[in-house]
């Protein structure tokens, strides 16, 4: 069966949307472009028609996310109105000390990736598994109605989601202790419970984003060419055999370049998420708190820009890490995977 | 084999275009998010260098300031809460007058109470151009003002707004100073921001109730809420425990002010200051909380709780306020009188129990021009205007006359109802620009003058707002700090701890392990100083 597949070679139908892809593809393509040994400049007057269409991207680039870098400087000086960011002076690592002054500093980290992890992973499998089922859906109209139900949350705004779960879960007039009162249960104090939320903030990431990671997975299904699955149905594989075989292997890929983008993030929480259903309620905090929370609600306090740029440093320097590490174990096993 | 390899990594880049543009468009999302949080930061800063630059330089004004005019600008104007209806109607009118006078348009920006200190923040420290912002000691005036976020006026005050200079009194100049100069135009006008039990009357008199003049009868009030209107809440309350129910005992206690970081000092002893934290004073505060919150008085959600701590009361949800101040008080009282003349409410300030109180501290309202105003000449004689001209400061307090108000026995009098009318009595905030000689009072406010005029006989000296705290050498700890009072401390300030000794000693041990003596060590240094500055006894 393995055989046959790779003999059916046809051009997939996937690949015309690649022109619309825009900037981000191009860094990525540049791998499988074959390399020319005659020097950069040979290579810049040879293309430059290609690299004249490049330019717009890379100043995009450049001026959205190189340029604003030297802001990087602010983790290390003293925030003052007066004077300018080279001007200020130059405190070290001081704007750090925030960070583990009370001690949270690896609670935070561990909670964030902790919680991170638990949306990449779950939210991964779930969407695949929900394409996979859609995809194979054969009812057009139900399909269609089932996406789109799957995708209504995603336009949801957190701020009215944390409206709606006030409301099912607070004690005195909640939804879910009028709902036991009426079966004769006691009620249950869901926010004085830092456990119960651990699930529930995963749950509602879930709710929320399930819909459009699904769509991104259904594409990918998309574009897997028919002949293999008529293929397979001549060899006489079932329908499980079809998707454990053909569908789950052509979706890897797609899985692992999801997984990378949302590994360099890892640091940077679902802020609106857990700000809004959490808020100012400390009593949480422990199972709760994500280094975005704890930021912001410090820097709430005494806006300094210095101590801000301080841990937004910390999460990128950890992203950055993990995403180098993550790609470069992905590359040593399987080169075709790995980002760059 | 190197052909599907190729394929395979345009099956990879295809998923990766859809996943980027996915990624955009969540950091869209995001980004649009926080800049409406911003209190739409970008459009309105360009729109003023816009306004600014491109104007051509029309007919120059009349020169009765000082300063050149020249050329036409747009201020940018940033109030705290929430925009009155008809501003954009004011904004014209008053942009008529200005046009003229000072060849000057303003914009006024309006924040909205939700997360106003973020936004005021960013405001100030993002660097976009805004001529005249809102200052108070509750929006930290004085660190703003110490670290330069403000400019100081001294030296433009006689250029630009000399009238202005002169209305306000030397003394209250002097004690808007931070570090011997003025960043701030303080409000004249003579109030009383003290607490007060607000309660409602009609419920007192129905279940004969104690009048709430000290803890004890306020308890004694709520019990009798509690018995008799199981579905209300028997006081308003929302996430702030610290604003709503510490520093509210505190202040019943006789303590100086809102004190951070634990300290304590009272008022009869300011040369005194003690670790509040710790104390058995504390203790028993923390016990008469958890006593309320198992009576019913808090609500067990009480942190997850995004309401004002108006709207419960205006709406009947909640019986009654642990402190509020007597103009807020009256607010409401009017607001009730149209939409629930049945009810009645009540007010008992504190100052009736604690023996002395406090008016309002020049710092409490002002204006200032950010360090990163275009115009801060132009903003200032505006600002003047605003404050010493009849026919701005009346049209920006009480809106138009006839339409939004008529003026009855030298009473002010709202057309319709305060939902119907688009600009409610004071509607844009103006509490930093009123002029007593201007100014109109609801005939409902007798009752507050009254208050005031009871307030005025025990009335003391504000000794604590004054004091400008520089903690940019515990900066980190103070941050620190703040989070482990918020994870540790509110929950037992809102009696939501059961066992109260060792809910305080993990909190007092992480208080410590974030730098808490270092701070309280500073703090009281600086306390210190400054008592001994203005030789207080």
């Amino acid at each position: 069966m393995r055989q046959r597949k790779r003999k059916t070679g046809t051009p997939l139908a996937i690949d015309l949307p690649l022109k619309g892809g825009g900037p981000a593809a191009s860094p990525l393509g540049s791998g499988t472009v074959k390399k020319k040994r005659k020097g950069f400049l040979h290579e810049l007057i040879h293309n430059r028609i290609l690299f004249l269409m490049l330019l717009p991207a890379l100043l995009f680039f450049l001026v959205n996310s190189y340029f604003p870098m030297v802001g990087v400087y602010y983790a290390f000086t003293q925030f003052d109105f007066n004077s300018g960011l080279f001007s200020a002076p130059f405190v070290g690592l001081k704007n750090f000390e925030f960070l583990w002054k009370s001690g949270t500093l690896v609670k935070l980290t561990l909670n964030t990736i902790g919680y991170n992890l638990a949306f990449i992973v779950l939210g991964n499998v779930l969407a695949i598994v929900c394409a996979i089922l859609l995809s194979e859906l054969r009812v057009k109209w139900f399909k269609k109605l089932t996406q789109s139900i799957m995708f209504l949350p995603y336009f949801v705004s957190f701020v009215i989601l944390s409206v709606i779960v006030y409301n099912v879960f607070n004690y005195d007039s909640g939804f879910l202790n009028t709902l036991l009162a009426r079966f004769g249960a006691g009620p249950v104090d869901v926010y004085n419970k830092p456990v119960v939320w651990i699930f529930l903030i995963i749950l509602f990431y879930l709710w929320k984003n399930l819909g459009y990671s699904m769509v991104i997975y259904l594409a990918a299904i998309t574009g897997i060419s028919d002949e293999y699955y008529e293929a397979a149905k001549i060899d006489g594989a079932h329908i499980f055999q079809r998707i454990w075989y053909i569908t789950v292997p052509m979706l890897k890929s797609t899985f692992v370049v999801l997984l990378l983008f949302s590994l360099g993030s890892i640091m940077k929480g679902q802020f609106d998420l857990f700000y809004q259903l959490i808020g100012n309620n400390g009593v949480l905090y422990n199972t709760t708190d994500i280094l975005d929370t704890y930021v912001f609600r410090s820097l709430k306090v005494t806006f300094d820009i210095g101590m801000a740029t301080a841990a937004g440093l910390y999460q990128s320097l950890f992203g950055f890490i993990l995403i180098m590490t993550v790609n470069y174990i992905i590359r040593k096993i399987n080169d075709d995977y790995a980002l760059f | 084999m190197k052909k599907k390899t190729g394929r395979r990594s345009l099956v990879t880049l295809t998923t990766a275009a859809l996943a980027l543009s996915l990624l955009a468009g969540c950091g869209g999302n995001n980004n649009s998010g926080n800049s409406a949080n911003g209190a739409n930061s970008g459009t309105d800063g360009n729109k003023d260098t816009a306004a600014a630059t491109d104007s051509t330089t029309s007919t120059a004004a009349p020169a009765e300031t000082g300063i050149d005019t020249s050329k036409k600008v747009e201020l940018q104007f940033y109030m705290l809460g929430d925009a009155p209806k008809d501003l954009p109607v004011i904004q014209d009118e008053i942009n008529k007058m200005a046009q003229e006078e000072l060849n000057a348009t303003v914009k006024f920006n309006y924040t909205s109470w939700t997360d106003w200190d973020q936004k005021y923040k960013l405001l100030l420290s993002s660097g976009q151009a805004i001529d005249l912002i809102f200052t108070a000691d509750w929006t930290q005036y004085q660190s703003y003002a110490k670290r330069g976020a403000f400019l100081a006026i001294d030296d433009l005050l006689p250029k630009a707004a000399p009238e202005l200079q002169k209305f306000v009194p030397e003394s209250m100049w002097e004690d808007v100073k931070v570090d011997g100069k003025i960043y701030t135009v303080p409000a004249t006008y003579k109030e009383y921001v003290t607490n007060g039990f607000v309660y409602r009357e009609d419920l007192r008199k129905k279940y004969d109730l104690p009048v709430p003049k000290d803890l004890a009868s306020y308890e004694a009030y709520m019990d009798g809420i509690v018995k008799n209107e199981p579905d209300m809440m028997p006081m308003s309350l929302n996430s702030d425990i610290g604003n709503n129910l510490h520093y509210i005992y505190t202040e019943l206690n006789k303590m100086i002010g809102a004190l951070p970081y634990g300290m304590g000092v009272k008022y009869e002893s300011p040369t005194t200051v003690y670790s509040y934290w710790g104390s058995d004073e504390q203790k028993e505060e923390l016990k008469t909380m958890k006593r309320w919150a198992d009576k019913g008085f808090i609500p067990k959600n009480v942190l997850n709780i995004k309401d004002t701590m108006q709207d419960p009361m205006t709406s009947g949800k909640a019986a009654s306020m642990f402190g509020d101040n007597p103009t807020r008080y009256n607010d409401m009282k009017m607001k009730i009188s149209t939409t629930h003349p049945e009810w009645e409410l009540a007010y008992s300030p504190f100052g009736l129990t604690t023996g002395y109180a406090t008016p309002v501290h020049p710092i409490h309202n002002g204006f200032a021009i950010p360090k990163s105003s275009k115009n801060p000449e132009r903003a200032l004689a505006f600002y003047e205007k605003l404050v010493l001209d009849k026919r701005y400061n009346q049209l920006t307090q009480y809106g138009i006359e006839g339409k939004n108000y008529t003026v009855e026995d030298g009473y002010y009098k709202l057309v319709g109802t305060s939902t119907s009318n688009g600009f409610s009595r004071e509607g844009m905030n103006g509490w930093a620009w009123r002029n007593p000689e201007f100014m109109l009072f609801d005939k409902g406010f007798d009752g507050v003058k009254a208050i005031f005029d009871e307030l005025d006989k025990i009335q003391k000296p504000d000794l604590f707002l004054g004091f400008a705290e520089d903690y940019s050498s515990y900066q980190a700890e103070k941050a620190a700090l703040e989070q482990v009072e918020k994870q540790y401390l509110f929950p037992l300030e809102a009696g939501l701890v059961e066992d109260i000794d060792k809910g305080l000693e993990t909190f007092m041990q992480k208080a410590k392990q974030a730098g808490l003596e270092k701070i309280q060590t500073e703090w009281t240094k600086q306390w210190n100083a400054y008592v001994a500055e203005k030789g207080i006894k």
